[in-house]
């Protein structure tokens, strides 16, 4: 027989109130250039004088608000709280996403979330889901921290193929779909958006890899830019 | 030039089409639809290339993948070399410039040659292990001559201009082989819905349909195949791949496909053409329908060019109508040989004779041979072979029954060309790869697949399955198989097979190796495998000398090791090997087969990784700048960090003195958004951090920071940083560059499988924040010109963070110091990172605010004795042997990790390997890193070594150099001198010292 020490649970304690976690508005006033993670490539010309025909699309959803948001699915007064403030339920079906007009919930682990909203709706978005979650839960602003490029066309699926193991097929990977997985070197979070539309959520500091990455896995098919 | 050998009609080449290629700079007509190998037969070229060891000449021997001979250079330009491509799978185009590998000087006058023909016996297996082994110091002027006489090809010296690729696919089935087994599946697959790859290396589907003369509902079989793949290509799922070998075959049904999509093109691939593509396959049942390849006989000088394996001739007169001779003898084991004979003699040329090793041969295609009056030798074999550079004849003899004797006088044929069949083997190697043990089966004569993990089907010639009908229905029945276990239940539904011919066969004969009237040993080379020059002698001398294990065997001999895998040869040496042995093939054994089935280009492994896409390259937001502003880069991890800022023409040394003395007098900045950021969130937040770092978290205030250290269960330091109380649940870790991942992991790691019960989320900000952190004097009057965060030094101390706007963005700002300064650590959010920075600079000039990477970063720090996890730490140093007790609390109420392997008997030893500061007596010298510290520099080697180097820079700022280094027991001998011999001669002796080299107090980042 081996000592099998049970973990010990503290003692249940009341909900944390807001104060315990440092709340902060990190957006500066509009006259301040925000440079999305693709800044540098400077889509808007390339799109201006770029293909205009061409079997992929690619657009990014820049300067978004993305919040990471963390809970318990035990937890009632957090899904009750997120029900609350979103006007949907969180998606707790592993693999999938909710979403209403330009706000938008994906499933990426049990116990976390990615939402993301206009750029300047985070900061009151997060007040609001802080007041009304109650017990462990964690809201991080990552916004700056990623951005969101949608791949469309007949040939989306051919460029994901080569960019990702994760079986992309109708049969596997259905309109509303959520997957955070490889993606060439780097990860991506996944999202088939439509029959055609894939949106993927990648991170800031690999933006310019994959960038390159798309720019070469498209060139057989022809890549358009949309600004 | 004619092709003297191709017939006015027939076969599946478009005689319309014609092409020219250049073979050994000599310039030869082909057609559309022909290989290299069957182009060159056209045009009578005999030999090919030169053999391994002895350099006989040699010539096409197969029609596919197992030819072991053929193995050519192909290219038109240095930058299009191709080694390694066997002229059976090169399809010919317009142009095509190819030529033999090995030959030197040329394959048709090989000085090599005499050494194979003078000196044969003295070239014995293990030749290279016994003649070049010694002395060592002169293998590498050995090898340059026997790797020029091995021929292995060479590789291009210029850049590939070609795109290479590579796809991931899933799939419900995966069909390796479009022969008739593997069409058969196909079409039951695809009938079923199921999602299908069907592979198969040709350039067209059908396999051995394609040079049958057999017929399907009595019609050409390739009507069959021609109506097969037309259904194929309108089912949506079904995804075809012609020219694509399956190479590898994986565990969990992964397998790798090579597909040569332009190769058949032209030397280049056209314009935005991928020239050949890796297809990644993720299968939830595989279907094998490799077939079969013929064993060829092995009998005294069987590799003279014009010996060749009867199905390669048969497929070389019906698909490419190329006759490959004149006067053919063939020996036989079995039946389907006969139809060489047959497809010979209807091409209008002259059967010598059919050699048949068996007594009273019976069967419908002897008695097709009978009825054309071709001349049937029963119980004899072809026994030698006359001629050097082709074939001029043959000495037959009768044989025993059993065939290990000669039973009468020999007698002499002539003949140009000589075709053996000693039956088929099945082609295993797939099967092989997934770790499956062939089997032996007596009624096949050959190995079949044996048991596997794998979802794997197997259909045909590979089970040894030869009849046309059989295989059409082995093919279905594994298809609907193969279906119903992925999901799609009534797949067989439908589906009627074509009708096949029913041919009558006789027993086949289990004969590999034809005796000689001298024993093997004196008799004429009888090779086994080809690519090695192995010999039948080579095997029995192998045995004789103690190798009894068939995997010795190989090693010994080298059989099985070209890039032909000894698809031709490895069963007849495992016969060889065990009618020595005195014992069967099943207790010989065989040797298994490992990935790739066929050489793979570099250029298909690489994919697209390559160039600028070979790995990540991971930029901060301020990276615009840093490249606008001159900054060479250090790879940190897979960051780009700058590393250095040069003006003008500043030497290194000149910028890094330059940059350390800017940010010491007044003020410098150095982006650091590459550091770890984690937050984490939970009202178990602190004690958390009190289990993972080796210090005390208990107490820290909100609006405070603290330097911490994360060491391993074994006590040994992995990785260090600032972590800052942002509020009581609430926390911001910091990491170094390379430790973010691992230490993320080792968090959640610790979080769900020893502390679940902890309320604690992590997630990493690593890419949120844009980080920047000003460092010197002036640091404070610069911040305070753009911030409105009170900067009082009283207020806003040294370990305290604020948040404020820094240049209109809000901010944290962190007063924390890796240079020993008066430092601002300024966070924001990183979409407005360059815009902070670029205002840093606007305010900045008047201090001569100066950017510094990397290196300054290392000698700042290295000034004050601050570690770099990773380079002054290596996994083996506890917190105490770096000196810093001081980051160490026993006096946690729960313990933190690494705190019983810190107090292991060995890590609590007094004389340890200590990090230390290290004077140089000549002040200016610098000691190089990885450098060991001896006690006595005349020692004779090998001497003690007490520790090395780990940190060493020159200091403007001092006037001298300062390094960091391992020393055993160092804390303890302050002030002693220890030595450092280089691998130069020089001796720089140093003084042991306190790293911290300057402003001891720490003064300068208090003000």
């Amino acid at each position: 027989m081996s000592d099998i020490i049970a973990p010990t649970k503290p003692a249940a304690v009341e909900a944390a109130p807001v104060a315990t976690v440092a709340l902060m508005d990190q957006l500066p006033s509009a006259d301040i250039r925000a440079e999305s993670p693709l800044y540098h490539a400077d889509l808007a010309t390339v799109a201006k004088q770029g293909p205009k025909t061409g079997g992929v699309t690619l657009q990014e959803h820049k300067l978004l608000g993305h919040l990471v948001i963390r809970g318990n699915q035990d937890n009632a007064g957090f899904l009750a709280g997120a029900r609350a403030v979103l006007g949907f339920d969180l998606p707790t079906q592993p693999l999938t996403a909710a979403e209403d007009g330009a706000l938008s919930v994906r499933w990426i682990a049990p116990d976390e979330w990615l939402v993301i909203m206009p750029g300047k709706e985070a900061f009151e978005l997060e007040n609001r889901l802080r007041a009304a979650m109650s017990g462990h839960v964690a809201i991080v602003n990552v916004s700056g921290g990623q951005t969101v490029l949608e791949l469309s066309g007949p040939d989306a699926r051919a460029v994901l193929k080569k960019s990702t193991p994760y079986d992309v097929h109708d049969r596997n990977f259905p309109v509303g779909k959520v997957v955070t997985t490889v993606f060439a070197k780097s990860q991506a979070v996944i999202r088939r958006t439509g029959e055609q539309n894939w949106e993927l959520v990648i991170r800031r500091s690999f933006a310019d890899y994959l960038w390159l990455w798309l720019q070469d896995a498209c060139a057989e098919f022809g890549l358009v830019v949309k600004d | 030039m004619s092709q003297k050998n191709r017939l006015a009609s027939g076969g599946r080449v478009d005689r319309a089409k014609a092409l020219n290629f250049s073979y050994n700079g000599r310039q030869y007509p082909g057609f559309e639809g022909d290989t290299v190998a069957s182009a060159l037969l056209a045009n009578g070229v005999d030999i090919v290339g030169r053999s391994f060891k002895y350099s006989r000449p040699r010539g096409i021997i197969a029609a596919g993948a197992e030819e072991p001979n053929a193995v050519l250079q192909v290219g038109a330009t240095e930058a299009t070399q191709v080694p390694n491509v066997r002229a059976t799978q090169q399809s010919l185009f317009n142009g095509l410039v190819c030529s033999a590998t090995n030959g030197w000087p040329n394959a048709d006058l090989d000085l090599m040659g005499y050494v194979g023909k003078v000196g044969g016996r003295m070239m014995p297996p293990g030749f290279y292990y016994k003649t070049f082994m010694y002395p060592p110091s002169l293998w590498e002027t050995y090898e340059k001559f026997i790797r020029k006489a091995a021929g292995l090809g060479r590789s291009s010296t210029e850049r590939d201009p070609d795109m290479y690729d590579k796809v991931n696919h899933h799939c419900d089935l995966m069909i390796v082989g479009a022969g008739p087994a593997g069409l058969a599946a196909a079409l039951v697959a695809a009938r079923s819905g199921a999602r299908v790859i069907l592979a198969d290396e040709q350039s067209e589907f059908g396999g051995s349909l394609l040079d049958t003369r057999e017929t399907l509902n009595g019609r050409p079989a390739a009507e069959w195949v021609a109506t097969v793949v037309e259904e194929l290509k309108q089912h949506p799922e079904v995804l075809l791949l012609p020219r694509s070998t399956v190479n590898g075959y994986h565990d969990h049904n992964f397998l790798t496909i090579h597909e040569r999509c332009t190769d058949h093109l032209g030397d280049k691939a056209p314009a935005g053409q991928v020239r050949q593509r890796m297809h990644r396959v993720r299968a939830n049942q595989v279907v094998l329908a490799t077939g079969a390849h013929e064993r060829p006989l092995v009998f005294g000088n069987n590799d003279v060019p014009g010996c060749m394996q009867a199905a390669g001739v048969s497929t070389y007169i019906n698909r490419y109508a190329v006759v490959p001779g004149k006067e053919l003898v063939l020996m036989t084991t079995n039946d389907h040989a006969y139809q060489t004979a047959l497809d010979w003699h209807d091409a209008g040329r002259k059967v010598v004779a059919i050699v048949d090793t068996r007594q009273n041969p019976k069967g419908d295609r002897i008695d097709a041979a009978k009825s054309r009056g071709l001349n049937i030798i029963a119980g004899s074999g072809v026994i030698e072979v006359q001629g050097s550079k082709r074939v001029t004849g043959v000495s037959i003899a009768p044989l025993n029954a059993a065939g290990d004797a000669l039973a009468g006088a020999v007698e002499r044929l002539g003949c140009d060309t000589v075709a053996s069949s000693g039956g088929w083997s099945p082609v295993i190697h797939l099967s092989c790869h997934t770790g499956s043990r062939p089997e032996w089966r007596d009624d096949v004569i050959g190995f079949v697949p044996g048991k596997t993990v794998q979802k794997q089907h197997c259909a045909g010639g590979i089970n040894g399955t030869y009849s046309l009908k059989a295989v059409l229905e082995e093919g279905a029945r594994a298809g609907a198989a193969a279906c119903e276990a992925a999901g799609f239940s009534d797949a067989a539904k439908g589906i009627s097979l074509p009708l096949a011919e029913e041919v009558r066969e006789g027993k086949a004969m289990a004969l590999y190796h034809i005796p000689h009237t001298k024993p093997t040993s004196r008799a004429p080379k009888q090779f086994v495998d080809y690519q090695n020059d192995v010999t039948a002698a080579g095997i029995e001398l192998a045995t004789r000398e103690g190798f009894e294990s068939i995997e010795h065997v190989k090693r010994y001999t080298a059989m099985g090791f070209g890039t032909d895998q000894g698809k031709l040869g490895n069963i007849n040496g495992m016969a060889v090997a065990a009618k020595s042995l005195n014992q069967t093939i099943p207790q010989t054994g065989t040797t298994i087969f490992r990935p790739n089935y066929t050489p793979v280009t570099f250029g298909a492994v690489a994919g697209r990784d390559c160039g600028a896409l070979f790995d990540v390259n991971r930029f901060s937001a301020m990276h615009k700048w840093h490249l606008a502003n001159g900054a060479l880069f250090e790879d940190v991890g897979q960051w780009k960090r700058p590393w250095y800022f040069p003006q003008g023409g500043e030497t290194m040394q000149q910028a890094l003195d330059r940059e350390c003395k800017a940010t010491r007098e007044s003020v410098g900045i150095l982006d650091a958004s590459t550091l770890g950021k984690i937050d984490i969130q939970g009202k178990d937040a602190r004690e958390f951090l009190a289990r993972v770092y080796t210090n005390a978290w208990a107490k820290l205030p909100v609006g405070k920071c603290r330097y911490g250290l994360m060491c391993g269960e074994d006590g040994m330091v992995f990785d260090d940083g600032v972590t800052s109380c942002l509020a009581d649940n609430h926390f911001l870790m910091t990491t170094t560059t390379g430790g973010a991942p691992r230490v993320l992991e080792w968090l959640e790691l610790y979080h769900q499988t020893e502390w679940p019960e902890l309320e604690v989320y992590f997630s990493s900000v690593t890419d949120h924040w844009a980080t920047m952190t000003i460092s010197g004097p002036n640091a404070r009057k610069l911040l305070g010109e753009l911030t409105d965060i009170d900067l009082d030094r009283d207020t806003f101390k040294f370990m305290d963070l604020r948040q404020g706007d820094v240049a209109g963005v809000p901010a944290r700002v962190f007063r924390i110091s890796f240079t020993g300064e008066l430092s601002y650590e300024i966070n924001v959010q990183a979409n407005y990172g360059l815009h902070v920075w670029e205002k840093l600079f606007e305010h900045g000039a008047k201090f001569n605010l100066t950017p510094y990477g990397t290196e300054s970063m290392h000698v700042l720090r290295a000034e004050k004795g601050f570690i770099i996890a990773g380079q002054d730490t290596d996994g083996s140093v506890t917190p105490i042997d770096l000196g810093m007790s001081w980051c160490v609390s026993n006096a946690k109420p729960f313990s933190y990790i690494g705190k019983r392997g810190m107090a292991r008997e060995d890590c609590v030893r007094t004389d340890r390997k200590h990090l230390v500061g290290l004077k140089t007596r000549e002040p200016k010298t610098v000691i190089p890193e990885g450098a060991q510290a001896v006690n006595d520099p005349k020692q004779p080697i090998p001497m003690t070594m007490l520790g090395h180097v780990t940190s060493s820079y020159y200091s403007a700022n001092l006037g001298h150099s300062v390094a960091m280094g391992f020393v055993r027991n160092g804390h303890n001998r302050m002030g002693e001198t220890v030595f450092y011999p280089l691998a130069d001669g020089r001796v720089i002796e140093a003084e042991i010292c306190n790293p911290v080299f300057l402003d001891p107090k720490g003064e300068r980042q208090n003000v």
